[in-house]
């Protein structure tokens, strides 16, 4: 009997596996354009702003939770990978479950990564308006969903298309998928804050290419752990038996 | 449509829905509480997980 249970430790042990790689890609590569924003920070002198930094929480202690919050994401996201690998059965039904695995969180990451990072870019400690946080994030997670929905939508519509030559059925999802994404990202209102005119461009760059490194390996590096551990074909499993 | 034993995708028990909302949870406690659930000791947790937080590309302060 094939459970659900085996599915879901694969896919919390790839999700592990992704955060843990994710986090490096945080302490090697976004580490450093975060301590250039906290310099720019500390410059201003932190008038009135009530969110010092390293008070509660020493700056090594908050580097050491950069990393571990990306292992714990990473294990979280694994267990809801999972859950959506097993339930989208209309998601490339007649691929491998590799090919499955990998397309999902390519497409996951598309929506609950890209898109976002497109929209509503990640920005470096300093930046945010602590007035503003809360619409930033209504917006940031209503684009979210609204991109799971597209995610969902394509799926459904490549369903529906069953009946149309393979070439034919992917440019139809394909482009369905492009005017959909360029709908959201029109519609949705533009990020209330302005960024500080002491912040540098460059720095505002790096620290934004280096967060969305961070995310793609954490999605796609889930991604392509789950599909390893969840193929038949790269390991002996007892998910064969139909 | 719910064939009991699709080779890729074993049907999702009751109990995975439970385990999806507890995943949520957890990332919603990482990424995003700031004291409506934990009160007082958000900040500490806000603290903590600060630099993941803003290299995941979460609104923050």
């Amino acid at each position: 009997m094939n459970s659900f249970r085996g599915v879901l430790l694969r896919g919390l042990a790839a999700g592990g596996v992704a955060g843990v790689l994710a986090g490096l890609v945080g302490l090697v590569v976004v580490e450093a354009p975060i301590r250039a924003a906290l310099a720019v920070e500390q410059a201003r002198g932190q008038v009135g702003d009530g969110h010092e930094h390293g008070e509660l929480v020493s700056r090594g202690t908050q580097v050491v939770g950069g990393v571990l919050a990306a292992v714990v994401v990473g294990v979280a996201l694994g267990a809801l990978f999972a859950t959506a690998h097993a339930g989208a059965r209309r998601w490339l039904p007649r691929r491998s479950p590799f090919a499955r695995s990998v397309a999902l969180s390519a497409a996951l990451f598309g929506a609950a990564a890209l898109m976002p990072a497109v929209k509503y870019p990640a920005n470096p400690p300093g930046v945010g308006d602590g007035s503003t946080v809360e619409y930033r994030t209504v917006l940031y997670l209503g684009l979210i969903a609204a991109g799971l929905l597209v995610v969902h939508g394509a799926g459904v519509l490549a369903a529906r298309l069953a009946h149309l030559a393979e070439p034919v059925r992917f440019t139809a999802v394909a482009l369905a998928v492009v005017a959909a994404a360029v709908v959201l990202l029109v519609v949705f209102p533009a990020g209330p804050d302005q960024i500080p005119a002491d912040v540098p461009a460059g720095l505002l760059w790096e620290f934004r290419l280096a967060s969305l490194a961070e995310t793609a390996t954490l999605w796609l590096g889930l991604g392509l752990a789950f599909g390893l551990l969840v193929d038949p074909a790269t390991r002996r499993t007892r998910l064969t038996s139909a | 449509m719910t064939s009991p034993s699709h080779p890729l995708s074993p049907a999702l028990p009751r109990w995975a829905y439970a385990v999806a909302l507890l995943a949520l949870a957890v990332t919603w406690v990482v990424l995003q509480e700031n004291g409506l659930a934990l009160g007082h000791a958000a900040e500490v947790v806000h603290e903590f997980f600060h630099d993941g937080r803003h290299a995941l590309g979460v609104p923050c302060h």
